[in-house]
């Protein structure tokens, strides 16, 4: 089969799934795979044959993970979801992140109330991380307006790097068996100590494969103007990392709102990263003309990416995940709108056009070429 | 004491595909609880449809004894007959 450019769309009503050729002239849409379910995370696992994933958390009776393994002709319950022990005291929430593991089939989960879960086998067992399930910060950490969510995983060899909402960045160094909070310089807008040890409310870290030690993060921005205990806190919002993880520095001046959901990084420069400032009220788009901004240089300084896409009257918002970028030579983006529709910025983001205009409210995007 | 009695448990239409169609199943039990338990050790799939890790039944989810509902009786330690007829149903809610 030639290369197609498969999308897993994560909605409030199911996961669709579109295809098209490498042109990505036109998307070819199927679904809703688990109708009338939320889905908040996908994985479009590429090692071998390919393999679609997609959450399916059901208020009514409880989180599922849906596997293809026919590019999203049709869904399947795995044999079992993550769960905590009986013993544990905890219960699922919803499933909010499904990475890559090591090998062909092991899998990572992040789930709400936040902690991790690994699957050897493809999703069909699930064993939960105590590390960091069970770390001496688990239980003190806070839901978010969106929950208590493990939303990030990023394994880098035997770095493992988490997001939490609000419990903030930890890092392993040993596989993932141990964890430590590493939030040096990631403020907290909501708290009399601007800068805590943990309970930042991160919104997405990212990283490029071929930058060793550099991350870039979405924080909860909005707080310039804080006049209460601790000062004001501008510029906390976008943020940067050469360390592993171990420090941040802001990279959000020139952005118009430090306040934001995605960050996105492009496949062929480590330098290229891409953020959607949101009015940090309304969680919306500044002046109802959404934009997306990229950063050619590592964020020192910011455009403003917004040919074809609504230049008033658009209110919608684009969640943590909702933001993904191809890897082929001259890479499209995709971001997925609360309001159900979903956009492609081809050549990097330079020019936008809507590829469906009324899917539900949309949650999560990922891209690959098969 | 004699043997528990046994009762009908109804189930629901979209959860049929986890206890291999059945629309209706027979358990000894002398409570709500004692069903659930039942179903845990016989029907594991339907089971975790219908209670979370800790085992109490899923929040969005109610269960009637005959026509009443066991959060106006005594919860999931409801008594059960012989002949009682357990339905477990999702709460009405829509968006």
């Amino acid at each position: 089969m030639a290369d197609r450019v498969i999308l897993t769309i994560g909605t409030k009503k199911g996961v669709f799934v579109a295809e098209a050729a490498k042109p990505r002239r036109k998307f070819e849409l199927r679904g809703p795979f688990g109708p009338g379910v939320p889905v908040y995370s996908t994985l479009i696992d590429t090692r071998g044959t390919p393999r679609l994933y997609a959450s399916s958390c059901n208020p009514f009776f409880g989180m599922k993970v849906l596997r293809s393994t026919n590019v999203g002709k049709g869904f399947e319950e795995t044999k079992s979801g993550p769960a905590f022990p009986k013993d544990d005291g905890r219960a699922l929430i919803n499933i909010w992140s499904l990475e890559p593991g090591g090998g062909k089939k092991e899998l990572w989960c992040g789930v709400e109330p936040a902690s991790l879960f690994r699957s050897r086998d493809g999703g069909d067992s699930w064993e939960m991380v105590p590390g960091i399930s069970n770390h001496e910060h688990a239980r003190k950490w806070q839901p978010g307006n969106g929950g208590l969510c493990m939303h990030t995983i990023i394994r880098d060899g035997n770095r493992v790097h988490l997001g939490i909402s609000t419990g903030g960045h930890y890092l392993s160094e040993d596989g993932g068996d141990t964890f430590k909070a590493s939030n040096q310089g990631v403020g907290a807008g909501f708290a009399p100590d601007p800068y805590p040890e943990f309970g930042q409310c991160v919104h997405k870290i990212a990283r490029h494969e071929d930058a060793p030690g550099r991350l870039y993060m979405q924080n909860h921005g909005g707080w310039a103007d804080w006049t209460g205990p601790g000062g004001p806190r501008p510029d906390i919002g976008v943020l940067r990392s050469d360390d592993h993880g171990r420090s941040w520095r802001s990279i959000a001046s020139g952005l118009p709102s430090d306040f934001g959901f995605p960050i996105v990084v492009h496949p062929h420069d480590a330098d290229t990263v891409y953020v959607v400032p949101l009015e940090p009220a309304t969680r919306s788009c500044p002046g109802g003309a959404p934009a997306v901004w990229r950063s050619e240089n590592g964020g020192d300084s910011w455009s403003r990416l917004a040919r074809g896409l609504p230049k008033k009257q658009s209110y919608f918002t684009i969640l943590r995940d909702a933001m993904d970028i191809d890897h082929l030579t001259a890479p499209s983006l995709y971001f997925g709108t609360t309001t159900g529709q979903l956009w492609i910025g081809r050549e990097g983001g330079e020019k936008w056009e809507c590829v469906f205009d009324s899917l539900p409210p949309i949650h999560n995007v990922k891209v690959a070429v098969v | 004491m004699g043997p528990a009695p046994t009762v009908t448990v109804h189930v629901y239409g979209q959860l049929r595909e986890y206890c291999a169609g059945a629309s209706q199943l027979s358990v000894s039990a002398r409570t709500v609880r004692a069903a659930l338990e039942d179903l845990e050790r016989s029907q594991s799939a339907l089971y975790r449809n219908l209670c979370d890790e800790t085992g109490k039944v899923r929040r969005h989810l109610n269960v009637f004894v005959n026509t009443d509902n066991v959060r106006d009786l005594d919860g999931i330690d409801t008594t059960l007959t012989a002949g009682d007829v357990v339905t477990i149903l999702p709460a009405v809610s829509g968006g």
